[in-house]
């Protein structure tokens, strides 16, 4: 039996722990220029990066929304204060916590933005990875859905311009499904039951424990669809009071969404929820045809800091990895070797035509064969830049 | 990916498929000729519709090929949807097929002497580990599995442990090697499952065939 724990053997090979990963060329090099490419159109629309640390004091990362991946926070303790801290599983707390004490003279609606590397505990079936890194927004202190539609919109106009074909905005309520249960007049333990069997699509479950209640919430379940026809069976239920309310919040984002952007693909499914457990509002998922998992996911919340601050907000988060399988893969741009002797002037020239050069460190007999040996798709004569 | 990538429909092998074509044959759909071949070492099948393929895989493999998008679509049990818990997995139809129960059984010259209530660990061999840790934890248990992808009843036979958990439809099998059914964890029967981001990105298509299959349902 091989020993797969043995430490020298591991280190040898380089064995990473589960879930973590080195990013090579040219991957690591595109990832990086996405990032930027993102922040940079996040800037376009006013959104302004901020930059949190990793760690932080575990009370403050799990304040507000960040309550919901407490299980999943890998923690240390901090030798100079004695106090736990936690490497951060999500970055939206900590903008939400600088929006509410470093920023809260600022004007609102603010509007910041950040890239960064999240860690966690477990993977999940479908991310393994515990490191991926997050780009994202978050809108502060406006509760109106011009705001809601401000950052579905800026989701879908930045990844179709990356070149992500087939994007697909799912739109949930997270609100909606308690909402009927509190209308049908459900105990709490019941109502809870029947959520998760909602959110799994699972109408034989959703009848056990939903007993004559089932019906209206199985045709709930059944009105999950493209934006028109889920919002046209939504208003054919008799939902109960504030649930048509919630409804009609779906509905007016949907319209607000479809003026701007006709041709986008917006789903509406009412009773999704995993993952939206502290969202107080409208949310929604990313998807692109043929890639596994979400590209990201958004959707309002309350950011309340550890000062007891609240205010609206909503803001999505986009996660590299998936995006990345999302996207063309990257071509290496084509490169040119300089000979061994190569004039500095004459590197700097290339170079400032759009070349990246590779300088020969050595003479080499054969200065083709050393090119094509290094990857390079030209070579440098010394008079003109060849294919090789 | 192309646009008019065709749906995977995902088939669990044996018993379940012939209970599964009567019913995709009235929802109009037929696999090609070769489905039925016995001898054809083809994993994977065109149907009477272009935008729609069937793969015939193990039951446990549908729910994972579904989980992962690798099939849109897939007809499992729910013994095997419990046993994975996979998140990315919508079960909205119950087919009505398949009908059985995943239940605990145990030699009959245990269940005489044996006292439930003192148990703090039991050694179980089964084919749904998970399932079978969470239905014994909650009532306190420790359950010790053993993981046994067949031939279960032959465990307590040969002394590898004293219980199972197993799926039981007539009880034949069991009774044929001296055990007997204690408890049932779940009744069980096959589910249309489709992949949730599937549903999302081709909401249209995948919508489509859930429609198709629920009418045959409502039909019958």
């Amino acid at each position: 039996m091989i020993d797969t724990t043995s430490a020298a053997v591991d280190q040898a090979a380089g064995l990473l722990p589960a879930g973590l990963r080195d990013v090579l060329p040219p991957r690591a090099g595109f990832e990086a220029a996405v990032t930027e490419r993102l922040l940079a159109g996040f800037a376009r629309q006013g959104y302004r990066r901020v930059k949190p640390p990793l760690i932080e004091f575990e009370d403050t990362l799990l304040a507000g929304a960040g309550k919901g991946l407490t299980s999943q926070m890998f923690r240390l303790m901090d030798p100079v204060s004695q106090r736990m801290m936690g490497l951060r599983t999500d970055t939206t707390p900590q903008v939400a916590r600088i929006a509410a004490t470093r920023l809260q003279n600022e004007p609102r609606p603010l509007r910041l933005s950040y890239a960064g590397q999240v860690l966690r505990v477990r993977g999940s079936q479908l991310r393994p990875e515990r490191q991926f890194a997050q780009v994202g927004v978050e809108l502060i202190g406006s509760a109106a859905l011009t705001a809601d539609a401000e950052v579905v919109l800026l989701a879908a106009e930045e990844l179709v311009g990356l070149g992500v074909t087939d994007l697909s905005i799912d739109l949930t309520h997270p609100r909606l499904v308690p909402a009927v249960c509190a209308g049908l007049g459900m105990d709490p333990v019941h109502a809870e039951e029947s959520r998760k069997a909602l959110d799994r699509k699972d109408a034989v479950g959703l009848r056990e424990v939903a007993g004559q209640d089932a019906a209206l919430l199985i045709k709930l379940m059944q009105s999950a669809g493209p934006a028109e026809y889920a919002i046209h069976a939504l208003d054919r239920l008799d939902l109960p009071g504030e649930a048509a309310f919630l409804v009609r919040e779906l509905s007016e984002l949907v319209v607000a969404i479809k003026a701007v952007a006709p041709a986008l693909q917006v789903t509406v499914d009412p009773s999704e929820f995993r993952g939206f457990e502290y969202q107080t509002g409208i949310c929604f998922a990313l998807f692109a045809k043929g890639v596994r998992g979400e590209l990201g996911r958004g959707g309002r919340y309350t950011a309340e800091a550890a000062t007891g601050s609240a205010e609206p907000a909503t803001g999505f988060t986009l996660y590299l990895d998936s995006l990345m399988r999302a996207l063309p893969t990257a071509e290496p741009g084509p490169s040119v070797y300089l000979p061994y002797g190569t004039r500095r002037d004459e590197a700097v020239d290339l170079r400032a035509d759009g070349w990246t050069t590779i300088q020969g460190l050595e003479p080499v007999p054969d200065t083709l064969a050393e090119a094509r040996r290094l990857n390079c798709t030209h070579l440098f004569t010394g008079v003109r830049v060849e294919p090789v | 990916m192309a646009a008019n990538e065709p749906l995977i429909l995902a088939l669990p092998k044996g018993r379940i498929l012939d209970e599964v074509l009567p019913l995709l044959k009235q929802a109009g759909i037929e696999p090609e000729a070769e489905f039925d071949d016995p001898k054809s070492r083809k994993l994977r099948f065109r149907t009477n519709h272009d935008n729609l393929e069937i793969i015939r895989v193990r039951s446990f493999d549908v729910a994972t090929f579904v989980a992962f998008g690798a099939a849109q679509i897939g007809v499992a049990g729910n013994d095997v949807l419990m046993e994975f818990d996979y998140p990315e997995i919508h079960a909205p139809l119950d087919l009505k097929i398949g009908y059985c129960r995943l239940s605990v059984a145990e030699p009959a010259e245990l269940v005489a002497k044996d006292d439930p209530t003192r148990w703090s660990h039991v050694r179980v061999a089964t084919k749904y580990p998970h399932v079978a840790q969470t239905h014994f934890a909650r009532r306190g248990v420790q359950a010790e599995c053993i993981k046994l992808n067949g031939a279960i009843e032959l465990a307590p036979l040969l002394g590898l442990c004293r219980r199972i958990v197993d799926l039981v439809s007539t009880g034949a099998t069991l009774k044929a090697n001296g055990l007997v059914e204690v408890e049932v964890i779940a009744e069980v029967s096959s589910r249309l499952v489709v992949n949730r981001a599937a549903l999302k990105t081709r909401p249209r298509e995948v919508g489509g065939f859930i429609e198709r299959c629920q009418a045959v349902l409502d039909a019958a």
